[in-house]
Formats: C-alpha cells, sequence, structure tokens
C-alpha cells in the first residue's frame, strides 16, 4: 500500500491517471521470477493478487502499468509519517514495512479524546494523500489486528485467526482445525494451544490484551552545542574568536562521548543591538579538534570580505554543529608516520574555508574512452583511484585539455591516416618533427540513432621548437568525402 | 606491384561466446571477399564452432566448382585461443597434422574437465604436456576474464585415461586434492613456480591482468621453445591505440631475444566494422552491465575486424617479415577435418568375427527363435535384400550391431525399450529385438526408408523407460569408456525471447518493457520480432531505443546466434579410439554426464556415428502396468506379443476415450479419433502423424478424411502428359494419395519438381537446418516452380511446401510414427482390459503425458474401478493394486501426496507390523515412533486424510499429530508407555465435506470424496447454469452456460481459436472461443480456475459438442465457498471482497494467505 502512496505522492503528474483507474502494481524479484507485491486499487479490482509473475499478470492485463518496487523509499515514507506522528505521542514507532504504532496512553486529552486523536489523525494523513487504516487497541498486537482485520467488525472475538499473524503453517493448521476466529481460540485452554502451535498463545494473550509488551519509539538525538552568555558584552573579534574555542572544547566533548564528530559549524555571534552574525565552516571529514576548528574559524573570518562588525559587543555566542558522522575514539601517537592523507584533508579544508567549498575539486576517472568525458570533478573528499602510466611510458594525454577544442588549419598529412606534418594554429605554422599515434577513438554510437558517429585520430606530436600538441583527426578520409577536421586537444607540458 | 598476400590467423566466431560478434562462416566470406589466401579461426577455449566454417567452405567450393569450373584457392586451418586460469599470455594454438588435433583436443578436455560446464581451466604446463605437432601464437598478453577458469571440486572433475592401454589412471593424471604440484618431472621444471597458480587446487584464481607483463611473456616463450623450438611465434595486433608502432618495436625486440618469429594478426572478433555495435551489445551481456555503463571496458574503436591484406601490409610496413610469416605458417599446416577419419567401436563384434557374419549370425538366432520351423519365403527374401543393402555401407552392420548392444543390456536389466527410426523398421532390426515392429506383417520395405543418398547416416532412435534410461547411459561410458564415448552437444541458439530480454537488458530498457514485448510473443521459435508485434505491445518502432532493440535483436536472430552448448537429449558417438582426440569433452550440468562439443549437424558433417539413448515416460508406465498385472493377476504380457488388433480396443479409441493413451489423449488427438475412427495397427499410424504441424499447415488433413470415409475419389495428383502419370503412386498408395508423412512430402518433392541429386542434397541440407538458417525460401520457388512446370496444381504444389515448412519445426515420419503406433495400441490395449493396473501406473509414472492424477484417477472411477483412499495402514509409496469386488481396485500411494518423502513411505511399511491396538492417538503415537517419522511427515499424513483407517478423520488426525512427540525421550521408549497424557476433547466443529474436498486438492491434488462443482452446482443450478452432462444432451443450436473447473487452455496453430475444457461432476465440457472474443475476455480466460462461459452449442458430424463460446466470466471465488462455513460467510457480492483489507496482502510472509493457497492445481496451458 505504501508503494501506491509514494508513487502518487512523488509523481503528481500521473497520479491523476491513478484517479482515473489504471492498473498500477509494483514489482520484485523474487526466486528468480517478476513478481507483483504491492497494488494499487484499480489493479486489485481487475482481480490481480499480490504474487503473482509479472508475466502472468501481464498475460491477464496486458495495459498493466508495472514500476519496480522499492523498499528505500517506503522506509523513508514511513519514517516521515512516524515522525509526523510525534505530535500525537512521544512513543511513536515504525512497524516495518507498512505500519506504525502510537502509544497514547495519557496523550489524548489534547485531542478530545482517544477517538478524537484517531479521527485527527486520520484526517491529516489523508490531507497528505496516504491511504491509511488506524484502529485503537489495549495492546500493540490488538491495535494491529484491529487496523489490518478488523474492517467487518469490530469485535475482538469475530476476527479471523489471521489476525494473530502467526507462521502460515500454524494459521492453515488452525484453519483445518475448523478454528477460524480468534473467539475459537479464546474459548479453548491455553494449554491446549501451547503443547500444539508454540508461542501461539502468546500471540494471542497480546491480541487479547492479556500481556503488553512495550514499544521502541523514534526518539531523534539532540544536537550538539555549546553557548556562552557574556554579562558585559565583549567587543573584540579577537576575544569572540577566543570564546569560540572554548565552545569547540565543550562541543568535542559531547562528540567524544557520543563518538561523533563534526562536518559542519555555525559558530553565531548575538550583538547586544540584536543582530546575529552567522559564520559557517564545512570539514572533508569528521572532526572534533578544536585547535582544528579554530583555525578553520579563523580562516574564514579573516577570508569574509564583509569583516565581522562587533558594533556594540557580543552578548552570546553560540557554536551549533550541523551535521555528525561517526568518529571512533583514537590515541595519537607521536612516534606515529606522519598522515599525509589528513594533512591534505586539512589543506582541502583551509582552502574550501577560504575560496568556498564549491572551488575546491578532485578529479576522478569517468569510465570512457573520449579524453574530455575521462575525467570529471569531483569532491575532494573522495579519494579517487587513476590507473598509474606504466614505467618508462610516456604519458599518453596531456593534463588539461581544451575545451572545446581548438581548429586548426593548414594541416598537412598523409592519406590515408598519417599524422598531421604541418598545421596552422592561432595564426602560427608549426613543422612537425616528431609524432606518434594514432590512437583512435571511435564515437559512442549507444548515444546516436545511426550507431555511427566520426571516429578521431590523436597524434602526440612535436615541432622543431619541441613545444609537443595533442592533436586529432575528426572523421577519416573516405572517398568522396568530406576531408576531415584537425583540432588540438592540449599540450604537453 | 603485385597484391600482398596475408592470411589472419586469430580470427574469433560467435563460438568465443559472447566475445565474438560475427558467424564464423560470415568470416570466411569476408576473408574470401577481401582476397585472403585463407582463414583461421580460433575460438576461446573450444572448437565447437569450426566444423560450421569448414562446412561453409565446403559448400562454398562445391559451388564455386559448379559455377566457374576452378576449384577455390583457399585453406581454411582450425585451431582454438588457449586462455589460461594461470596467467599465462593467451596463446593460439592451430593443429600441423592429425596428431596435432588429438593434442589440442586432449588438452582442451583436461582443461574442461576440471571446470563446470561451459568453463576451462588451463595451465601452462597442460600445453607442455600436449604441445606435439601444435603451432602456437604466444599473444602478448592474456584476456582471461574475471570468473573465467574456475576450477570444480577435485573429487567431482572426471579423469580420463593417458596414452596407452591401461584404463587406470596414472599419477599423472590424478589431481591431487590439496597440494599444486602436477607433474613431478619434464616440462615442470621449465615452468617458473609463479606461473603454475597458487598452492591448492580450487582457488588458484589470478587477478584480471590488465597490461601485458614483459617477465610472464619471457618465461612463457622460453618454456615453450625449450619443447618446441620451431612451432613457437609472437603474435602482434596493431590496434591504433596510440603507441602501436612502439609497442611493435618492443615486441620485435622481444621476439628477436627470444629467437622466435614475429607473427602479424589483428585479433578479429568480427567481420566487418559495421558490426562494432553488435560487439559492444555482446560485451555488455557478458559483463551484465549495459551498454551505457560500458564505456572503458568496450573497445575503443572499430578497428577488430578482417582487414585487407593491403591494409594489413601498410600498418606492419615496417616489419614486413611479420606478414609473410603468416603464409609461411599457414603453410606449414597439413591438416584438415576432413582427415578425422571414423572408426567403429570394436566392442559390440566378439573377437574373431566379421561384423556382418556377426550380424548375420545374431539375426540368425532370433529368427530360429521366432520360426523353429524355419522362418516363411518372404521373410528370407527380405532379409536377403537388406544384408544386401547393409553390405553396400560398411559402416551398417556395425551400426545395428552398437545398437544391438544396448537392447540386449536394457533387456537383461529388465528395462523396457523399443526403437524407432528410417533403418529400425527392416527386418534385421526386428530379428534383433530392437524393434516389436514386425516388417512382413505391415508390408514395411527398407529399402522405402532408407535413403538414396549413401552419405545420409542411418537412423535409430531407440527409446528406453524414463525413469531407467540413466543405467543404460551408465552402461554406455563403462563399456566405451568417458575417453570413447560422450553425448552430443546441441548449440542453444538466440530466440526471441532470450534476445529481446538480454539485450533490453543490456540497452538499459527495464525487464517490465522486455517482458512485455516478450509476452507477445506466443512461441519462442518465431525468428523475428515483426512490426507489428512491437505494435501491439504499445511501442513504437519510431523511439530510438525500441529501434535499436529491434535493429540487435533481428541481428541476433536473422540467422540465430549461438548462445551456449548443452547436452543433446541422448545421442552419443562412441569411437574405436579415443574421442577426446578427435573433439574435446566437457562436463555435463548434469551430474555423472560428459559431452562433446560438437552438434548433431557437425557430427554428420563430419560422418561420425551417433547412436540415440532416448527416454519416453510411457514405457515406463507400460513397464509398471505389466509388473502389477504379472503379480496381482498372474497374466505375463510384453509389448511384442501383446493380442493384436482386438476389436473392443479399437472401439473404445473410436469414442475418443483415450486419456493417458500414448500420443493421442490430447484434445486435438481425441477430436480426431471418432472422425478417423482406427480399425488396425496403420490407422493408429496416421492418427499419429496427421494432427501435426505438417499436414494441419498443408491443408491434407480434411482431403485425407474425406477420402478415408468414402465422400472423395482416391486420385493420385499426376503431371501433364509427356510425363508418367502415375508417378507418385507409389509414394502416395497407403495414404489414398493425400501426402501425410515427412518422407512422402520430400520424396514428392524431388519427384515431382523433378530435382537434380544435387538439389535435392540442398534441399535435404536445407531442411535439417530448417531452424537455424534461413535458406528455405529459395527452394520454394524452384519446387512450386517445377511441379508446375511439370503439369501439377500451382495449389496443390504450394500445399506440398507448406507441408514442409510445417515438418521443418516438427518433422514426423513415418518410420518413428510405426513405433509410436505399437506402443498407442498397447497402451490403450491395457487401458482397455486392464484399467486399473493402468491408472496405477500411470499414476507410479509421473510426470508424464497431458492429464493431472485427479483426471486420470476421474477416468479410471469412470471406467468401474474402485479407486481407494492414501491411508497409513494400507498404502506403499507406489499406487498399488488390492483385491476389490470382482475386479482389482487401485490403492494410491503415499507419492501422491505433495512433498512426502519416499524414505518414509519405506519405514511407515516396514514398520506396520508393530502396530498394536488402542485409540487413534495411540496408534498414530505406535505408528510415529515405529517409522521413526518426523513431525513433517505426520502432518502430511494427517493433511492428506490418512488416519482413516486409525479412526481420526482430516481434522481429528492434523489437532492430534500437532502433539504427537516424535523423537521419544529414551526413559518413555525404555518403558514403552505413552509420553502425552489425556487431554480433554478439544470440541473442534465437524468439518464438512466440501473443506475436506478442497483440502485433498490441497495436499494430493485429487479428491475421491467428491468433486468441488457438486458443492457449488446449487448455486449454479439456481443461475440456470447447465452441467457438462446437460450440455451433452442439448440440442444443436441452442444458447447455454456452462461452469467448470478449467482443465486445459490451448492455443494451437496459428492462434485463431482458443480450446478450453471445463470439468464438471457429471463430466467436461469443450469450449472453443475465436481469437477476437478472447482479447475481450483474455483477463477472465487467463485468470480462471473456475469459469463460466456463455455460448451456443455445437454438435459435429461424429457427435462431438462443443460450446462456441461467447462470452466468458472468472467464478474462481465461488470455491472459496468449499473451505469457509457458509453461515459465517454470507453472500457478499464479489466487488465487496475487493474493499476487505484481508484480501491478500505483501505483509503476510510469503506474500499469500494461507486460506487462499489455490484449491485447485494450475491448469495446463500456453502462458
Amino acid at each position: 500500500m505504501l508503494a501506491e502512496n509514494i508513487w502518487r505522492l512523488g509523481n503528481p503528474k500521473t497520479s491523476s491517471i491513478c484517479e482515473e483507474g489504471l492498473p498500477v502494481v509494483f514489482v520484485e524479484k523474487l526466486n528468480n521470477a517478476m513478481r507483483l507485491t504491492a497494488l494499487s486499487r484499480a489493479a486489485i479490482a481487475l482481480g490481480l493478487t499480490p504474487d503473482l509473475t509479472l508475466a502472468d499478470a501481464r498475460a491477464r492485463v496486458p495495459e498493466l502499468v508495472a514500476l519496480d518496487r522499492d523498499h528505500g523509499d517506503e522506509a523513508r515514507l514511513l519514517a516521515r509519517i512516524v515522525a509526523g506522528c510525534v505530535r500525537y505521542t512521544p512513543m511513536a514507532a515504525a512497524e516495518p514495512p507498512d505500519g506504525a504504532i502510537l502509544d497514547i496512553t495519557g496523550c489524548a486529552h489534547g485531542f478530545g479524546g482517544e477517538e478524537g486523536l484517531k479521527a485527527d489523525l486520520a484526517r491529516r494523513l489523508e490531507a497528505s494523500g496516504i491511504t491509511a487504516f488506524c484502529a485503537l487497541g489495549d495492546t500493540p498486537e490488538q491495535a494491529r489486528a484491529l487496523t489490518r482485520f478488523g474492517h467487518k467488525s469490530k469485535n475482538l472475538l469475530d476476527l479471523p485467526v489471521e489476525a494473530i499473524e502467526a507462521d502460515p503453517a500454524v494459521t492453515l493448521a488452525l484453519r483445518r482445525a475448523g478454528l477460524k476466529r480468534i473467539g475459537d481460540l479464546a474459548s479453548r485452554p491455553r494449554k491446549m494451544l501451547a503443547a500444539r502451535f508454540g508461542d501461539l498463545a502468546i500471540r494471542l494473550g497480546r491480541v487479547l490484551g492479556e500481556q503488553d509488551r512495550h514499544i521502541s519509539p523514534e526518539r531523534p538525538l539532540s544536537p550538539v552545542f555549546a553557548l556562552r552568555r557574556f554579562a558585559e558584552p565583549i567587543a573584540r573579534i579577537e576575544d569572540a574568536l577566543a570564546c569560540l574555542e572554548d565552545l569547540g572544547r565543550d562541543a568535542a566533548q559531547t562528540l567524544l562521548e557520543r563518538h561523533q564528530g563534526g562536518r559542519r559549524f555555525i559558530a553565531r555571534f548575538f550583538r547586544s543591538d540584536g543582530a546575529i552574525v552567522g559564520v559557517e565552516i564545512g570539514t572533508g571529514r569528521p572532526t572534533r579538534d578544536p585547535a582544528l576548528l579554530i583555525r578553520l574559524f579563523r580562516e574564514r573570518v579573516d577570508a569574509l570580505s564583509d569583516p565581522i562588525d562587533p558594533g556594540f559587543g557580543f552578548d552570546m555566542i553560540r557554536l551549533d554543529v550541523g551535521q555528525c558522522e561517526a568518529l571512533t575514539a583514537r590515541q595519537d601517537d607521536h612516534l606515529a608516520p606522519s598522515r599525509h592523507e589528513e594533512d591534505l584533508a586539512e589543506l582541502v579544508d583551509r582552502l574550501s574555508v577560504r575560496l568556498g567549498a564549491r572551488r575546491v575539486h578532485r578529479a576522478q576517472p569517468e569510465n570512457s574512452h573520449i579524453p574530455e568525458c575521462a575525467a570529471s570533478p569531483c569532491a575532494p573528499s573522495r579519494l579517487p583511484v587513476w590507473e598509474s602510466a606504466p614505467e618508462g611510458e610516456p604519458p599518453m594525454r596531456p593534463l588539461r585539455l581544451f575545451d572545446p577544442p581548438q581548429p586548426v588549419g593548414a594541416v598537412m598529412s598523409e592519406v590515408p591516416d598519417g599524422p598531421p606534418m604541418r598545421f596552422t594554429w592561432r595564426g602560427k605554422t608549426y613543422g612537425v618533427t616528431r609524432w606518434e599515434g594514432p590512437e583512435r577513438i571511435a564515437a559512442e554510437w549507444w548515444r546516436r540513432r545511426d550507431r555511427g558517429g566520426r571516429p578521431r585520430d590523436y597524434y602526440r606530436v612535436e615541432d622543431e621548437a619541441g613545444h609537443r600538441f595533442w592533436l586529432f583527426r575528426h572523421g577519416l578520409h573516405e572517398a568522396g568525402g568530406t576531408p576531415p577536421d584537425w583540432y588540438v586537444h592540449g599540450l604537453f607540458a | 606491384m603485385t597484391e600482398p598476400a596475408y592470411v589472419e590467423l586469430a580470427a574469433a566466431s560467435n563460438f568465443s561466446f559472447l566475445h565474438g560478434a560475427s558467424h564464423g562462416s560470415d568470416m570466411l566470406l569476408r576473408a574470401l571477399e577481401l582476397g585472403h589466401l585463407g582463414l583461421g579461426i580460433a575460438d576461446r577455449n573450444t572448437v565447437a564452432g569450426v566444423v560450421r566454417v569448414w562446412k561453409a567452405l565446403k559448400d562454398t567450393r562445391e559451388d564455386c566448382l559448379a559455377e566457374t569450373g576452378q576449384p577455390l584457392p583457399f585453406k581454411l586451418v582450425t585451431g582454438a585461443r588457449l586462455v589460461f586460469a594461470d596467467g599465462t599470455p593467451d596463446i593460439i594454438a592451430y593443429p600441423e597434422t592429425r596428431h596435432g588435433w588429438g593434442r589440442l583436443c586432449r588438452l582442451l578436455s583436461t582443461g574442461n574437465l576440471r571446470a563446470d560446464k561451459g568453463d576451462c581451466v588451463l595451465r601452462l604446463e597442460d600445453l607442455l604436456t600436449f604441445h606435439q605437432d601444435l603451432l602456437l601464437i604466444v599473444l602478448p598478453a592474456s584476456t582471461r576474464r574475471e570468473d573465467e577458469g574456475e576450477e570444480r571440486k577435485a573429487e567431482k572433475q572426471t579423469i580420463l585415461p593417458p596414452d596407452g592401454k591401461e584404463a587406470v589412471p596414472s599419477p599423472l593424471f590424478v589431481i591431487p586434492a590439496k597440494a599444486g604440484i602436477h607433474r613431478e618431472a619434464g616440462a615442470g621444471g621449465l615452468v617458473d613456480s609463479r606461473l603454475r597458480g597458487n598452492d591448492g587446487g580450487s582457488d588458484n584464481v589470478v587477478p584480471f591482468p590488465t597490461r601485458p607483463n614483459p617477465d610472464t611473456l619471457t618465461r612463457t616463450l622460453a618454456a615453450l621453445r625449450a619443447v618446441a623450438p620451431d612451432r613457437v611465434w609472437l603474435g602482434a595486433a596493431m590496434r591504433r591505440s596510440g603507441a602501436d608502432a612502439r609497442k611493435l618495436a618492443k615486441l620485435a625486440t622481444f621476439a628477436r631475444t627470444a629467437r622466435v618469429p614475429l607473427l602479424a594478426i589483428n585479433d578479429a572478433l568480427y567481420a566487418a566494422p559495421e558490426d562494432r555495435p553488435l560487439q559492444d551489445v555482446l560485451t555488455a551481456i557478458r559483463l551484465g552491465i549495459t551498454v551505457q555503463e560500458g564505456g572503458k571496458r568496450f573497445e575503443a574503436n572499430a578497428e577488430r575486424h578482417l582487414k585487407a591484406p593491403a591494409e594489413m601490409a601498410r600498418l606492419f610496413r615496417d616489419y614486413p617479415e611479420a606478414i609473410a610469416e603468416t603464409l609461411r605458417f599457414h603453410e606449414r599446416i597439413a591438416f584438415d577435418l576432413e582427415d578425422l577419419k571414423y572408426e567403429y567401436p570394436h566392442e559390440p563384434v566378439p573377437e574373431g568375427w566379421e561384423p556382418m557374419a556377426w550380424l548375420k549370425h545374431l539375426v540368425a538366432e532370433g529368427a530360429a527363435e521366432k520360426w523353429p520351423e524355419g522362418m516363411p519365403a518372404k521373410v528370407e527374401k527380405m532379409l536377403d535384400e537388406e544384408f544386401k543393402l547393409l553390405s553396400k555401407r560398411p559402416d551398417l552392420p556395425y551400426y545395428f550391431l552398437t545398437v544391438h548392444d544396448l537392447v540386449r543390456f536394457a533387456r537383461s536389466k529388465g528395462i523396457l525399450c523399443q526403437g524407432r527410426g528410417s533403418a529400425a523398421n527392416s527386418m534385421v532390426c526386428y530379428l534383433l529385438g530392437v524393434t516389436p515392429v514386425d516388417p512382413a506383417r505391415y508390408d514395411l520395405l527398407f529399402s522405402r526408408f532408407m535413403s538414396e543418398d549413401r552419405d545420409e547416416p542411418p537412423d535409430i532412435d531407440v527409446d528406453f523407460e524414463h525413469e531407467r534410461r540413466e543405467e543404460v547411459m551408465q552402461y554406455v561410458y563403462d563399456r566405451y569408456g568417458r575417453h570413447r564415448a560422450g553425448i552430443v552437444a546441441t548449440v542453444i541458439h538466440y530466440r526471441s525471447r532470450s534476445a529481446v530480454r538480454e539485450v533490453g537488458k543490456a540497452l538499459s530498457l527495464t525487464e517490465d518493457v522486455t517482458t512485455r514485448l516478450v509476452s507477445t510473443v506466443w512461441g519462442s521459435y518465431s525468428s523475428q520480432m515483426e512490426e507489428e508485434r512491437f505494435k501491439e505491445t504499445g511501442f513504437d518502432l519510431d523511439n530510438p531505443e525500441i529501434e535499436r532493440l529491434n535493429h540487435f535483436v533481428a541481428r541476433l536472430l536473422e540467422a540465430p546466434f549461438p548462445r551456449h552448448l548443452s547436452q543433446h537429449v541422448g545421442g552419443y558417438v562412441l569411437t574405436e579410439y579415443r574421442l577426446d582426440e578427435t573433439v574435446p569433452i566437457h562436463h555435463a550440468a548434469m551430474e555423472k554426464r560428459t559431452f562433446i562439443e560438437w552438434d548433431k549437424d557437425d557430427i554428420d558433417a563430419l560422418k561420425l556415428m551417433k547412436v540415440d539413448v532416448l527416454a519416453l515416460g510411457m514405457l515406463t508406465c507400460i513397464r509398471k502396468a505389466f509388473d502389477l498385472i504379472r503379480d496381482f493377476e498372474g497374466v505375463e504380457y510384453t509389448i511384442r506379443d501383446l493380442p493384436a488388433a482386438q476389436a473392443d480396443v479399437y472401439d473404445m479409441l473410436c469414442e475418443g476415450d483415450s486419456i493417458g493413451v500414448f500420443q493421442v489423449e490430447s484434445r486435438a488427438q481425441m477430436n480426431m479419433l471418432p472422425r478417423l475412427r482406427p480399425r488396425e495397427l496403420y490407422d493408429l499410424v496416421i492418427q499419429v502423424a496427421i494432427v501435426r504441424p505438417g499436414p494441419i499447415q498443408g491443408n491434407m488433413v480434411h482431403p485425407y478424411l474425406r477420402r478415408r470415409q468414402g465422400k472423395e475419389e482416391v486420385v493420385f495428383p499426376s503431371p501433364a502428359p509427356p510425363h508418367n502419370p502415375h508417378e507418385l503412386r507409389d509414394i502416395l498408395g497407403k495414404t489414398l494419395g493425400v501426402p501425410l508423412f515427412q518422407e512422402q512430402a520430400m520424396k514428392l518433392a524431388i519427384k515431382a519438381a523433378n530435382f537434380s541429386p544435387a538439389d535435392a542434397n540442398k534441399f535435404r541440407r536445407a531442411m535439417a537446418t530448417f531452424r537455424n538458417v534461413g535458406t528455405m525460401p529459395q527452394f520454394e520457388e524452384k519446387m512450386v516452380g517445377g511441379m508446375m512446370e511439370r503439369g501439377y496444381s500451382e495449389e496443390f504444389a504450394r500445399r506440398c511446401f507448406d507441408q514442409i515448412k510445417g515438418f521443418g519445426s516438427y518433422g514426423f515420419p513415418e518410420s518413428h510414427a510405426l513405433s509410436f503406433a505399437i506402443l498407442v495400441y498397447a497402451s490403450a490395449f491395457l487401458k482397455k482390459r486392464h484399467p486399473a493396473a493402468f491408472c496405477a501406473a500411470l499414476l507410479n509414472s509421473q510426470p508424464m503425458g497431458f492429464y493431472a492424477p485427479a483426471q486420470i484417477v476421474g477416468c479410471a472411477r469412470d471406467h468401474g474401478v474402485e479407486v481407494r483412499a492414501i491411508d497409513a495402514a494400507h498404502s506403499d509409496w507406489d499406487n498399488k493394486l488390492e483385491p476389490g469386488d470382482g475386479a482389482p481396485a487401485v490403492r494410491l500411494g503415499f507419492r501422491q501426496i505433495d512433498g512426502f518423502k519416499q524414505a518414509w513411505a519405506d519405514a511407515i511399511m516396514g514398520a506396520r507390523g508393530a502396530l498394536g491396538a488402542g485409540d487413534p492417538a495411540q496408534r498414530i503415537e505406535a505408528l510415529a515412533r515405529a517409522a521413526k517419522l518426523p513431525a513433517r511427515a505426520l502432518r502430511l499424513l494427517a493433511d492428506a486424510d490418512a488416519f482413516r483407517a486409525f479412526g481420526y478423520d482430516r481434522r481429528q488426525a492434523l489437532w492430534e499429530v500437532r502433539r504427537t512427540p516424535t523423537d521419544a525421550l529414551p526413559l518413555f521408549a525404555a518403558a514403552d508407555a505413552r509420553e502425552l497424557g489425556q487431554e480433554d476433547d478439544p470440541q473442534l466443529p465437524a468439518m464438512p465435506l466440501s473443506e475436506h474436498v478442497a483440502a485433498d486438492y490441497q495436499t494430493t491434488r485429487l479428491s475421491l470424496k467428491a468433486h468441488p462443482m457438486s458443492f457449488l452446482r446449487p448455486v449454479f443450478a439456481r443461475e440456470g447454469v447447465l452441467s457438462s452432462a446437460q450440455v451433452g444432451l442439448a440440442k444443436d443450436g441452442t444458447r447455454a452456460r456452462v461452469a467448470g473447473v478449467v482443465l486445459v487452455r490451448q492455443r494451437p496453430g496459428e492462434g485463431k481459436a482458443i480450446f478450453i475444457t471445463l470439468e464438471d461432476e457429471t463430466g467436461i465440457t469443450n469450449v472453443l472461443l475465436w481469437a477476437r472474443d478472447f482479447e475481450k475476455y483474455r483477463r477472465p480466460v487467463m485468470a480462471s480456475r473456475l469459469m463460466e462461459v456463455h455460448g451456443i452449442i455445437q454438435h459435429s458430424e461424429e457427435g462431438v459438442v462443443h460450446l462456441m463460446g461467447a462470452h466468458v466470466v472468472d467464478r474462481t471465488r465461488e470455491l472459496d465457498r468449499l473451505s469457509e462455513d457458509h453461515q459465517t460467510r454470507p453472500q457478499l457480492s464479489r466487488a465487496d471482497e475487493f474493499e476487505h483489507p484481508q484480501m491478500p496482502r505483501n505483509h503476510v510472509p510469503r506474500g499469500r494467505h494461507p486460506r487462499n493457497v489455490r484449491i485447485l492445481p494450475a491448469s495446463r496451458d500456453f502462458h
């Protein structure tokens, strides 16, 4: 059911079709076959059922719309729903895959009683486009049973034995025994059931409300912050930063207790006139080193184009850790070799803080033969692995490329695939003395309708003066065709 | 300037699965076109594709000679590209001589038998063992894939005997369980230990090599040069990778230092540059990625095609000797596949006998047994003629004797078997006991079946009982050895389904889209995804993605690409000398089977002999029925001497009462029986052959029936005057002038269209490979035109051709139909005379035939057989006979319970004596303890209602066994005391009969208590729905509604109509639905287990009643009534049901609500 909701919520354009009754099903690969695991109402109305193979379903309903089921998305939606339920009770927990349980003991008075709370919840869920069934029960299992099986009768004893949600084999055995309602079980000695069906008696007790189990609610960790108020406003930036360093130590202590490190830190300076100045820094890897923090904050403050104006002074400074990640405690060893990676990370952090995070990149290799597609910028925190050139081999490609490649003219070359012997670039003519190539790179046919595309022949060439160029011929010499063009794509150092 | 000469020695075909992107024959044609002097085909660790190329060259040669009178100056050399598992660079090996070919095959077999099916684990030391007479081109790097070359467990590896006569494997070949030492002496010393892979047999996986490693190369070259100084080359390719010239110079230096010549190759993966996209798609399929993700894993450019000699010379202008070397290399090779001479194994002929003399001796023995007073003159004459024919082909006596040997073995083990095929219908085979068809009685002429074409291989298929065929197969391996006997391969080609699915995945279409495209392809034999099919699914070829899919699918299907090798159903090749020196041997997916790399066509092309050891379920059934009858009724039968021509047996068949009877039990056959009215064996031969695509597509069925019923005069189509008007009389005499059999159609085509022997030969070839290569259309005009020229009507000519086309995919020749007819008669005889034994035997031979156990049992009960329920106190594992009221009764066995194990059944049968008295619970406990039954077995028994004899019905028994202890505590066991205390009566409600029936279906797929429909009858009767019995009595043309359980849905032939069989408590109703109505009612038709059909009743002339369906309703939900209490489930409209959230939902484990476990098993049908 959640699957359908996600589809409707996530895709407003198609949701209208769904209302008109387009059969939508969600499929998963189970036991080597694509099977339906969730269905829209329209699909259910056509008689399709879960567990049917997609091929079977298609044979019945050719116009079926089949989407891949995404359990991750469903879990995320469920988590959002549960988070929203905190308005009713702190004791809210998800029951994957498609349920939520709320302990509303003592929470209902604000909503006009338990029924009022239920109605409010149902209304809100419906308003957000979520199909939901709600019921109240003395225990989580009872509520669950009533929600899922209580549509015909609210009387617990009338519910089918499936409501106990025992193992399917046990449920089948109960049905075979003619015990089809919960009432049939409740009226028989528990000993008799326990001798045959193991934990059935316990489950039954829970559904009947005789036994309670506590739910574990979702409670987000409180945010990490540290603040200091001043009786007298402080006016010097230097003092403020010194205070910030203290706050950094406080925050680091909290982080250490949680085995976490921060990736994003926000310092807020509250001016006595009510203005607030915020400064934010980010780090490439989680950290809780106060010295590092203050260094970065200083970099940032120094780099501000609009320096911080303390005005009449700050009366409060607060440090928030905006993003936390796991970081285990570590003992430093002064004999250990220096950590090159960390030094580099520190440099990257300092550059990012000074220049802006989006302006520091690393190049990572991409999976393409086409030179301009063979690398892409990535976040400096990532550690891409480049294939190292074999020993003694010259680099086959220049480090930097012209974007776009620059046309060269007056190329003299041998037909069909000889190197350029002389060419003109930017008004200057170069005579080639040494060359190597071609490296032929064909176009990526799958991007083109005709599965064709002109290949490029790359040459590494050197002129009399020792300049080295990376040139390519775009296209091949073909009888009657237009002669190919030449470009320079980069220079070798 | 003279044209430079060049031979490409590193061409891969598409038998380098998912590497090569061209058929070997396309490579060949391209090489011819470009003016190469020859071609070397070398696939990855296989020679599976070489025979096809060789055959293509042979055909081209013949054509060339016929057209120009000049022989074709071209030499094909065949070898393999060895891809090693130990990091050794690839080596292309070509045998120089026949001996070299043997070495190559041994080498590949060694690698294959270390690995699982389809894989090959080669090490350099293997090559050093088998290098003799091989010319070796060492390539700079290995192209081994990451998952390639993984060893199977050492104890599961098959070890072939080494050279020499001794059969015991020498230590040299025993793979040590742990150590990494494979050779103690000899060449082993030359191999650097790093080349041997890691210690430990199973995990010597070498990381994927990314670039050439000069050290490895040096070592490899040195090791090879030491054993084969003048047979090693270093291969170099110019791939246009930038540094080509530098790399080539390095390799040249390398070669000089290693003192081996440099040899130019282009390492071609496809014929022409245009094939690059296809190669990329295949690569993507191989890697399980999409084309978009391919990137650097694809080739950078389209250079790996065959290049013209001039182009190659230009690329290698700095090293012209590398080009010249290709010619020297090529010239050195003296081996051609033609050199593979086949020798029959000597085993079937005893020492001191000539094969022909021994055959005559055996036949004489058979005759003496058959006719102790001397054989009739007619038989003697037949034998003389046959022996005359046999003596013309020295291979034939061997062949007959080999078949006889298998049959003799099966007989000695009591396994029923029967031969069929062209050579089987001879007096020799009859007297050898290979077939029960007496050719004298049925007026069969051996010469009629033997092709005039002397090259055609003899054809005898032998069917064995399907449950015991394995014994025969293992006998073959034991008698001849795995190095001399192997199962033929079947090349699995891409079909539209697999092609769409795999290409679609590579082009990143979702599985849903491809499923949708595939689901509209009804049969999987369709050779192309036609444009309409795309339209039907709502996709348009204007969509570039779909167009791309269509393009590549068409490329894979136009002449289907091979996908992988599989084993043939049972064709063996047996040889006198080592088979593994003729063709490499593989492990099959099935345990204990080994097979060779070549398929049937390859075998035929090379003239190797094949013996078919096939499995047939009906033989198992007949043998089991014979056993039951012998043990219970004391009558001994054999297929050979069943009372023939019994009128009551034919009467039964004429009524279409043929459930369970071999070959004639399908709906279509059942409808044909009353029309054909068989009265003798030959009628059954026709019956078996007529309901087939050939005669149906050729429109031959109705003319034959009309003539048979005397409504039409029997005339023979005849040519215009100058030709002999009676030329077809010989061919069509037996079938009233209508061609029905495959041989007839072929002979007719050749005779009436006056094909030259060469044409006829080609025509046969085209027929044989009909499905693989689209060469048939060119014969259509030739045949139809030829027949019309000689005065036959165009209509008749076209019909004949259509029929041949129909045979193309499902050939059914007379020689096979004859043997099958014997089994039709035998099974019909058993069904008529011994219905109980037949029913039990049929159930004991499941799975086989068309019908589910419920119909088989139902049919037996209709014939008055008493069938008794499964009972823990009486049943065996098998269904058996028990004394009944006058006639024997059938007692159902435990094997009918889904999930029950034979070991439990055996334990119960053994423990039965120990059962004491007492109340039901005590007796159950005693049984459980005596037979040591686990809880699951007890629950299955209770659920199958098998404790009635103990006094418990299903419900009580299930309640009880849920607490029956299954592993007795020692103290209680010692005291032999009951472990359980008394319990109060649980007061369970009584189980209604309808619920019992539903549960019966769930556990045993049948119920003896009642038919499910009988409980629903009141509901349907109130609605005016007729029962099947009422439909049978209704008048022609009346409107009627009928409802029943869906047994079969079929869409035969071209799919114009859908046949549905419904069953209720009174019988069955046949429903026919036109295809357009089917589209309208697709959902109910596909989804219903219980179906209601509205329509018009139609009587055929022969009294068969059909309901022409006009409206279909899915009433499956009614079945829920059976297992629910009626009171608690008031009648809800079905639409209401969907509102219920307790509809099956995904939170229930395994996705299915236990209550909704389907009551009826799925019907046999077409989706």
